[in-house]
Parts: C-alpha cells; structure tokens; sequence
C-alpha cells in the first residue's frame, strides 16, 4: 500500500478539520470528493507531508513522514499541486518544472529530458520559452500539474487540479491521470463528479472531516438510484444521496 | 496534455551534478528577487555615500548625520529579510529538504553583501560608530527582520527593523542604556554586540527552520 491513514486528526483550533481518518490506498486514481470545508485540502496537505497530522498514524511509500530521513525519501517520489499554485511570475515554463525537478532531488543527468517529457506531456511545449506572467489561468493550471510529474512521482496528490481546464484539456488530462494511475497512486481532490466517473477507479466522499463513503464510482452512482437526491447526473444523484443521509 | 507521449520531442543536453546545483541555486535567487535586493543593497551604498559627504543642515546637523546612516541600515536589514518572501508555498515545502539550507546560504551571503556594500559607501566619510557599530546594527537590525518575516510572512519582513528604528530615536531621545538598544550604544559596547549577534542568530533560525510564513498556514518542519 502507498498510502495508510489510520485514524487521523488535524486540528485548527476549536475546528477539527480532519476527524478520524483511516484510508488505505494502492496503485490507481482516488477521487477525493465532498462539499467546501469537508476536510479534503488539509487531508491532502497532510499526505504532502506539509502539515503535520494533530493525531493518528500515516504511512506514505512505506515509510513514516515523520521522520527526517523518512520524509525526504517520500518528498523525492510524490508529486504535489496545491488549490493554489504559487510561482514567479518571472520563470519560463521550464525554468518553473526544472526548478521543482531540482528541488525533488532528481537525478541531475535526467533532469533536462524529464523537464521536456513533462512540458510536453501537459501539452505546454510550444509555450516552454514563455513566462508564466504570460500564461491564462488554465495553462498556469497545467504548469502545476507538469511540475507535480516531473519526477514520475509513486504517490501523485492533485487539489482541485482541472478548475480553469477547458473541456478538451480536461479530457485530456483524464486521460493523463489514468495512465499515471496504473503504476503510481493518485489522489484527487476535486468538486467535478464527472472527473471521478471517467478517471477514478475509487472515490471517497467526505463530509465534516470523516469519510461517508469509499467504494466505486459505479457503487456511488447504486446509491443514488431510486433516492430521488437532487443532481443532473447519477453520479451526482449518488453523491447528493449519501451527504443528506450523512447530515440527517 | 497527453498520456501516451512519454519521450520529448528532442533529447536535452544532461546536467552534470555541478550544473545542476547552481542551476537550482540561481532559480532560487531569482524567485527570491535577490538580483533586485542586490542593486537596492548597491544603492543604498550610494546613498550612504552621499549623506556621508555632505553637510547636512536638518534636524540640527549632527543628529542628521547619525540619523541617516542608522535609516539605511534599517533599510539594507529589511531588504535581507524581505527576500525570505517565497512565492511557491505548499508546492515548495513539498518538494525538498533543502529549502533550509538555500534559505540559511542566502541570508548570510546577502546579509554579508549588504555589510560590504555598506562600508564601501562610509569609506569615503565620517561614519559615526565606524564599521564595528555599521556591523552589530546590521547584524541586528537584520535578525529583527527575520523574526517578523516567520512571525508575519516574508512580505512583513521590512516591519520589524522599521518598528526598531523607532524604539532607537526614542532610546537617544531618552537616555535608554540597555544593550537591547545596540544601535543606541557606543561602537566597542560587548553587551551590544552579543544582543544584536543573539537576535540575529535566533532570526537565522527561524528562517532557516520554518522559513516566512506563509498565508495564514502552519506547517511541518521541513
């Protein structure tokens, strides 16, 4: 398993935005979904090992991220785009991925072929020499995403990573996100049902910082049918169903 | 974007292990804007410099002329700690175990640009204290601006000295003789020095563990 959560807490506070959770998680696509403030970035941040749990126990890549040497071990294999991504405006677009590349610990000899692999594969290569001043917001939003697979990261976390894709680019990056998937884990936080139904092979709902639900998409869409919960798609039937059975 | 592209479309020339060091040495400066706090350190050179050759006619003469290089010392420490402001968050912090290091190297090498370029500016005049008193209020000023950069984020940082300097012209103002007012000190004061050089060096800690912070957010150590 790449990813074991067992009863984990963080707390802000009087808040407790993540309440007790256990996870665990292989090779593939997870989709993280649930409403604003139901604890899906401070889990996230917590498995980037950014923000450190109040309580409870994790295990990323086999290896415990509070220890030092542990947590530079797993920093060299994941890959991370926050909600918001920072940057300077003032880098290329390579110049941005190198700089990730670097910091990542990346062979220095495979540094300049993974750079270009990732520009690429982020359909940002006839872009690479230009500023990211320059750039709109969707591309800005593929840049974080070729920074987070540079290195080909074994534990791959992305918040909220299509907002700001057009439809094409968001298929695309479906298909991105399934490749990387059958090798590597992906985590994906995300307000889109649909990117779950046609990316993820598992989706977790949460709601209040506990996990209502883990399974399928195609068992999240079964408990939608016949509810008459509000939503366009039976996905979002599904999702709408067990949030009101979690509330009530 | 593509999932089945895997190679890129021309093979880049490899890094050697040096290269790539000082590539990420030089990306980390320029995200830092440390190009730009060189020439304002640079500047404030000149500035110092200038108001040292001259004679100045405000605020009585002499208090000018142990005014003005106490203000650009404050400015040179808050240009240090401003450079501790990083742009990329979360998606630094993520990546790399270095971070402390390129954060400790820069502060002392720009801390140490600033000193230089400094006393280069006060060689040509009469710098009140000397370059002994130029170097603990430096040092000092700076430690304070890297306090307030991890307490308040690396855009505050300039807060802290400029807030400092104010508690000095109230210091000479009154007669103040702790050495926590270093700057309000004679140049050979030791209880001075050590309490600017201890701020400094819990400053430098700061930054280097924890580094500014960042919006709002409290992190893991690094």
């Amino acid at each position: 398993m790449n990813v074991e959560l067992t009863d984990l807490r963080r707390r802000f506070g009087r808040t407790e935005a993540v309440a007790g959770v256990s996870l665990q998680a292989g090779p593939g696509v997870f989709g993280l979904l649930g409403p604003n403030g139901a604890g899906k970035t401070s889990l996230l941040r917590m498995m980037a090992t950014v923000l450190a749990p109040s309580s409870g126990r994790m295990e990323l890549l086999g290896r415990d991220p509070g220890d030092h040497a542990d947590r530079r071990e797993i920093r060299r294999r994941l890959g991370y785009l926050p909600q918001s991504l920072g940057y300077y405006p003032g880098f290329t677009v390579s110049e941005f991925v190198e700089y990730f590349a670097l910091l990542k610990d990346m062979p220095p000899a495979k540094v300049p072929g993974a750079v270009a692999s990732a520009v690429e594969r982020c359909g940002l290569s006839d872009r690479a020499r230009s500023k990211l001043r320059s750039l709109s917001g969707g591309m800005l939003r593929r840049v974080g995403i070729a920074q987070a697979i540079v290195n080909d990261p074994e534990l791959l976390l992305l918040d909220e990573p299509t907002a700001g894709l057009d439809p094409e680019q968001r298929m695309a990056f479906r298909a991105l996100l399934r490749e990387i998937g059958g090798r590597a884990t992906v985590v994906v936080s995300t307000h889109l049902v649909e990117d779950v139904g046609a990316a993820c092979t598992e989706v977790t709902l949460m709601n209040q910082g506990k996990i209502v639900f883990h399974g399928t998409p195609a068992q999240l869409t079964a408990r939608g049918e016949g509810s008459g919960a509000a939503g366009d798609a039976p996905l979002e039937r599904g999702y709408s169903a067990v949030l009101s059975e979690a509330r009530a | 974007m593509t999932a089945t592209a895997r190679q890129p479309p021309q093979a880049p020339a490899a890094f050697r292990p040096m290269t790539a060091g000082l590539r990420l040495v030089r990306l980390y400066l320029l995200s830092r804007r440390v190009p730009a706090a060189c020439c304002l350190l640079a500047a404030l050179g000149c500035v110092l410099c200038s108001a040292l050759h001259w004679r100045w006619n405000i605020a009585g003469g002499p208090a000018a002329q142990l005014a003005i290089p106490m203000i650009v010392e404050t400015c040179a420490a808050a240009i240090v700690a401003v450079t501790s402001y990083g742009p990329f968050g979360d998606t630094e912090r993520a990546a790399s175990w270095r971070l402390p290091w390129l954060r400790l190297s820069i502060v002392l090498v720009l801390a140490a640009a600033a000193f230089g370029l400094l006393s280069a500016g006060a060689s040509g005049g009469y710098l009140p204290g000397g370059v002994l008193a130029l170097l603990r209020n430096l040092v000092g000023m700076t430690g304070i601006g890297l306090l307030s950069a991890a307490a308040l984020g690396g855009a505050f940082g300039w807060v802290g000295p400029m807030g400092y300097l104010f508690i000095i012209e109230g210091a000479l103002a009154d007669g103040w003789t702790t050495p926590w007012v270093w700057a309000s000190r004679p140049a050979g004061d030791v209880g001075g020095a050590v309490c600017a050089t201890a701020v400094f060096a819990a400053g430098l800690a700061a930054i280097a563990a924890l580094g500014a912070r960042g919006a709002g957010h409290r992190v893991a150590a690094e």
